[in-house]
């Protein structure tokens, strides 16, 4: 029998050399390291990027606008028509009068609702899916819910200018309005609804919209609790609303937080649905619930393209000194989940103040 | 007579013809067995023999797990845990459990003793610090935590953890204590510490522990069953059982575990 043809370690040696082979397994290490590091700061650079454009547009209307942009209520672009003016070297239509404050407050409030209704549906929801329902159906629910994540945020705002704002005005706001007793501070329950646009609508179709974030990063969250603790509650004779309470939500609740800041930041930021379901108002701040208001995001799009009829550029910087207050907020909302997330967690995951 | 109790004498414990399952697979075949006021009795035997499934249906802990059936009865001072009128919540109050691994919640170590002490509204909430110290003393953690009340378990050891469990169990006053190997993630130091209290909570206390250590088992129980392959093979006085068992089944596995 021939002995097998396989080359001698010296042979396999002359065949390949051996530096040239290093060198080149080196060079492509270095190449993917270059590609790696390039890869690595696009995100950076684009972050960047972004705030050095924004400021660079916004920084006219910073001046011009100055603190009046965050105390007053006025939105007046001014008259595009006449010749622009110019103060303190920054060229504006004359009679603009600009300020944020509605914006901010429509935008925090619209997302605040949002919250208060999602956020304790969409961990609710998680619980039943992981402790209630057999795996099958919660699969199938899971699916429903990234489904229901993956509608167009335009459809959902066509569903609710067409259907569930009416709905609200028709059906819900006389409840309401009905059932709150007469004192000043409930008369924010109270108010003409239309056809449905405003604060309320834009915050429950915020809802809607977060509620499969949140519930989803919940749901999974919630699989990664180990049985033995959970069990250990249910010895001790807690009922299992207790279990979920005391062991289970409070052993995920750093990530819980991640997932609320999450549906946060995607609150904060909805821009299509809001501009069709809240009214589009500016210049007024919202007085009761139902009344019609906007968030920046949603003004920056609904307004964009009068704005770039703005001979001054003035409308627009004005939009980009907007853009900036959004990126501001968006940014502390983040930071403070940060410092929450630090505060409940880490390596003394997880602490108490005693009894 | 069926077990560690004399004819005539009501056990705190007692199984009638318990055959436990889980879909189509039969855990447990028809075990009978009374467990006495106030003794540690210990479940000896190999792993699968059924003796953690049966200790886990004297709390109805089996409950939940999926196709889990039962027949027969459990009784809990001669009354059955799986009647109609069993209030679960505080079947498990009266029947404590500690189990293999310590599994401490996330809250601080004060709270995680008296979580259950709250859940049950034993006491008002001025009095639960006092409780909370009075269960740390019976288990001798106190003057390792007295300092850290207010911090996270899980930077205790594992003998410790374990120990912060039991004062959770004990805090709710059970009248029996359920063991599944509460040492066997343990070390020998831990394991001494922890078998010394099982000692000291008879006979207040009823104790039953599952244990595959033979050594455990002769250490701390008044009575010891051997549990295999989902039947109960003989029980009695764990000195009796381990010198002269009547059966072959318990003699070889006696035989085999002193190797």
């Amino acid at each position: 029998m021939p002995a097998p043809t396989t080359p001698s370690a010296p042979e396999r040696a002359a065949a390949v050399p051996p530096v040239p082979r290093a060198r080149r397994r080196a060079a492509a290490s270095r190449l993917l390291r270059g590609v790696g590091a390039a890869g690595s700061s696009i995100p950076l650079l684009a972050l960047i990027f972004v705030l050095a454009v924004l400021l660079a547009q916004a920084l006219p209307a910073i001046e011009y606008n100055g603190w009046g942009f965050f105390t007053g209520t006025a939105w007046r672009p001014g008259n595009f028509y006449a010749d622009g003016v110019t103060t303190n070297g920054v060229a504006h239509p004359p009679g603009a009068d600009y300020s944020v404050w509605p914006l901010i407050v429509g935008t925090l409030a619209s997302s605040l609702i949002a919250m208060i209704v999602a956020v304790p549906v969409s961990i609710g929801a998680a619980l039943v899916i992981v402790e209630r329902l057999p795996r099958r159906v919660a699969d199938a629910v899971g699916m429903l819910l990234e489904l229901l994540a993956g509608i167009p945020s335009v459809i959902i705002g066509l569903w609710g200018a067409l259907t569930f704002g009416p709905f609200i005005a028709r059906d819900i706001a006389p409840i309401l309005a009905n059932h709150m007793p007469n004192v000043p501070v409930l008369n924010f329950f109270r108010g003409p609804t239309g056809y449905g646009e405003g604060l309320l609508t834009s915050g429950l179709i915020l809802a809607v919209m977060i509620i499969p974030i949140v519930a989803a990063t919940t749901r999974d969250l919630l699989r990664q609790v180990p049985l033995l603790p959970r069990e250990g509650a249910l010895a001790l004779g807690m009922s299992e609303w207790e279990t979920a309470r005391k062991v289970t939500l409070p052993w995920i609740r750093s990530g819980i937080i991640g997932a609320v800041v999450l549906g946060l930041g995607r609150a904060l930021g909805e821009t299509m649905a809001i501009a069709m379901v809240s009214g589009a108002v500016t210049g007024t701040l919202p007085t009761n619930l139902y009344a019609t208001m906007s968030t920046i995001s949603a003004t920056i799009v609904s307004q964009l393209d009068s704005a770039l009829t703005d001979a001054t550029g003035f409308a627009v910087r004005t939009l980009a000194e907007a853009g900036l207050v959004l990126m501001v907020i968006t940014l502390a909302a983040n930071i403070a989940a940060r410092i929450l997330v630090r505060r409940t967690s880490g390596t003394a995951l997880p602490v108490g103040r005693g009894i | 007579m069926t077990g560690s109790v004399p004819d005539g004498v009501r056990p705190a414990l007692e199984s009638i013809e318990l055959s436990l399952g889980f879909g189509a697979v039969t855990v447990l075949r028809s075990v009978s067995l009374r467990i006495e006021r106030g003794g540690i009795f210990a479940l000896l035997g190999p792993t699968g023999s059924g003796k953690s499934t049966f200790l886990r249906s004297l709390n109805r802990m089996n409950d939940k797990i999926p196709g889990f059936r039962r027949e027969g009865q459990v009784l809990l001072e001669g009354e059955s845990i799986y009647g109609q009128r069993g209030d679960l919540m505080d079947l498990r109050r009266r029947v404590g459990m500690l189990f293999q691994r310590p599994n401490p919640f996330p809250m601080s170590i004060a709270q995680n003793v008296v979580a259950g002490v709250r859940a049950h509204k034993m006491a008002p909430r001025r009095e639960l610090s006092a409780i909370a110290q009075r269960r740390l003393e019976q288990v001798g953690l106190w003057g390792a935590v007295k300092d850290r009340l207010g911090e996270s378990p899980f930077r205790l050891s594992g003998g410790q953890q374990q120990l912060l469990c039991l004062a959770r169990a004990l805090a709710v006053e059970p009248e029996v204590l359920l063991l599944d190997e509460p040492t066997s993630s343990l070390d020998p130091v831990s394991t001494e510490a922890i078998e010394a209290l099982i000692r000291s909570l008879a006979p207040e206390l009823t104790v039953v522990i599952v244990t595959h250590n033979l050594g455990q088992a002769k250490r701390v129980a008044d009575h010891t069953a051997f549990f295999h392959d989902g039947h109960l093979v003989e029980h009695g006085p764990t000195a009796r059982l381990f010198d002269s068992p009547a059966e072959a089944e318990t003699a070889r596995y006696i035989a085999s575990a002193l190797g």
